[in-house]
């Protein structure tokens, strides 16, 4: 049995009278990727703004790497190991890329210059060495993205959320960037992986959480999901049939 | 960074020798002396709302509690100036963490407004209070330091100097500190920078805190500068908003704007106030004496600088967003 790092227990979110996040329990064990995925609307962004301390919970709890942290805040998640990336990117618009990426590593270390070396290496790690004087808010919305995971990255994370990290990349880009995904777990970094890519989630996750109407519907591994008769209904859709 | 260090070395250099040139000119000292000073101020407030984009309205307030503390000071317990301008470099402070633990929980333009709410009731409490001498100010004389001749204004000339540099030389440290990466980081996008583990709420007060402070002293000194001080020329609404349009207009959030826009503004509005423009203009014969837009501006030109201000904000944001130092910054790098 390994490790667990994130614990999600009975985690719900509602505004006012409006229900977000029913119920919802699972676990991210260490060194695993595990899928989120689940139609428009199931919650999946709001369950990172809940983990991550963005929102407060309306009841249930959350456990990280054995601690409680139902109550954190935002830039405390992040200096304790646990870093989201932003389905709707959220460069530092008028900073360069480099120095984007430079205030990601500052979470683990005073000096410019160190986190300046810790930066490049991670540009260089995602291929994009050259692009480190560009404006942050000039790249276009794929590279953007991929200076979302560089960033996070950079803050040298245990758990690592991915939020859509995949939308607006091609299909060799999406390619790329999966096996980009890969190694960082080879080098020990756990990840939740929201997507809506099937190709991308099933390749790569070890295990699938599926979100439906703010409830989780099943949990299980790639091949689980894709057979589950329920999880085709609910959102896979006819073309997943016989996957 | 090594460059910022040259350019201020230089910048030091010249202006540590430019008395020598100039004469003993006590018009000319008075103008430098109020060009250092709105330098240092815009500087001072370049960090925590250029850097890091928090717009106070209120850093009269800053400047205005120094002057006073400072004042009350040397003319009733008289500890000296230094320990006169450290306390007021407290006060300030305390009104500064008062305003930011309280305001920097929010986003959004909630600190811009509590901060001119804080300065006028900065304003007020001075004017109602006895030990500040309400609307009748404080006269500050008998003051000495050493042996320097506080009548002349040289001392004073070398004192903002001094503050304008050491403010110079924090931004420069701050810009290319982790501290200073964090305040733009905020200023970008404050959800972006608690994900990647800053302190929003900490980072706020740092910069508000080394910002007051600042404004802080340059109070101080000029209280002792101008030997008398009411709420009236230490306090007011249109110093905080002078201190905004010369950052604005000179290069927000860069290091060399805000000294930039005090010499422009500081001179354009000593030549509008003493008439020289108006007067250049009917005696060139560009507009004749005689004309209603003659003595028109012969006699109103000198009371529109605050008019004139506004004019070129307006200019500045519609033609050079960044600036006149980031306009040339900007085709610099072209």
């Amino acid at each position: 049995m390994k490790k667990k790092l994130l614990e999600i227990i009975s985690l719900s979110k509602h505004f006012g009278g409006n229900t977000a996040i029913s119920n919802v329990s699972f676990n991210v064990e260490e060194g695993l990727i595990v899928g989120l995925i689940g139609p428009n609307g199931s919650g999946k962004t709001t369950l990172f703004n809940c983990i991550t301390g963005y929102y407060s919970l309306t009841s249930g709890s959350v456990m990280f790497d054995g601690h409680d942290i139902t109550r954190i805040k935002p830039d405390k998640a992040c200096r304790i190991g646990m870093v989201r990336t932003w389905q709707r990117v959220k460069p530092l618009g008028n900073l360069n890329v480099l120095e984007n990426v430079m205030i990601g590593a500052f979470s683990k270390t005073r000096s410019a210059g160190e986190s300046r070396k810790i930066a490049l290496a991670q540009l260089d790690l995602l291929g994009m060495s050259e692009l480190s004087s560009n404006t942050a808010g000039d790249l276009p919305i794929g590279l953007k993205k991929k200076l979302e995971l560089a960033r996070a990255l950079a803050t040298s994370p245990k758990l690592l959320l991915l939020d859509e990290i995949c939308g607006g990349l091609n299909n060799t880009e999406t390619l790329e960037l999966m096996e980009t995904i890969r190694i960082i777990r080879n080098n020990g970094v756990s990840i939740v992986f929201i997507e809506h890519d099937m190709k991308a989630v099933t390749g790569l996750c070890d295990r699938i959480v599926v979100l439906k109407s703010e409830q989780k519907l099943v949990e299980g591994t790639p091949s689980d999901i894709t057979g589950n008769h329920d999880v085709i209904a609910a959102y896979l859709g006819k073309g997943y049939k016989h996957a | 960074m090594k460059q910022s260090v040259v350019v201020i070395a230089l910048f030091a250099a010249v202006m540590a020798a430019l008395p020598g040139f100039l004469g003993d000119n006590p018009y000319i000292a008075d103008i430098l002396i109020t060009i250092l000073m709105m330098a240092s101020l815009a500087s001072a407030w370049n960090i925590v709302g250029g850097y890091a984009g928090q717009f106070s309205f209120g850093h009269a307030a800053y400047f205005g509690a120094g002057a006073y503390t400072t004042s009350i000071l040397l003319t009733t317990l008289n500890p000296g100036i230094p320990v006169s301008i450290a306390a007021g470099v407290l006060v300030s402070c305390v009104i500064a963490l008062l305003t930011g633990t309280i305001v920097f929980r929010l986003r959004g333009h909630y600190f811009a407004l509590a901060s001119i709410a804080v300065a006028e009731i900065v304003r007020l409490t001075v004017l109602n209070l006895d030990i500040t001498g309400g609307a009748q100010g404080i006269l500050v004389t008998k003051v000495s330091f050493g042996s320097l001749d506080l009548n002349s204004k040289v001392p004073f000339y070398y004192a903002m100097l001094f503050l304008l540099l050491v403010t110079l030389g924090i931004s420069a440290l701050i810009y290319r500190s982790r501290t200073g990466y964090y305040l733009l980081a905020i200023r970008e996008d404050q959800d972006a920078a608690a994900s990647l583990g800053i302190n929003l709420y900490l980072f706020k007060n740092i910069a508000l805190v080394i910002s007051a402070a600042i404004a802080s002293v340059a109070g101080s000194i000029y209280a002792v500068y101008i030997s008398f001080i009411d709420t009236s020329t230490v306090l007011p609404l249109r110093l905080s908003i002078e201190i905004i349009l010369t950052t604005i207009i000179g290069g927000i959030g860069t290091l060399w704007g805000p000294v930039l826009g005090a010499v422009l503004l500081v001179s354009l509005a000593e030549a509008l106030r003493s008439n020289m423009i108006g007067e250049y203009l009917v005696n060139t014969g560009m507009v004749s004496e005689g004309s209603a837009t003659g003595a028109f501006l012969k006699s109103n030109l000198a009371h529109a600088h605050v008019l004139v201000y506004g004019i070129i904000t307006v200019l500045c944001i519609l033609g050079l967003p960044k600036g006149i130092l980031g306009f040339f910054r900007r085709k610099g790098e072209a």
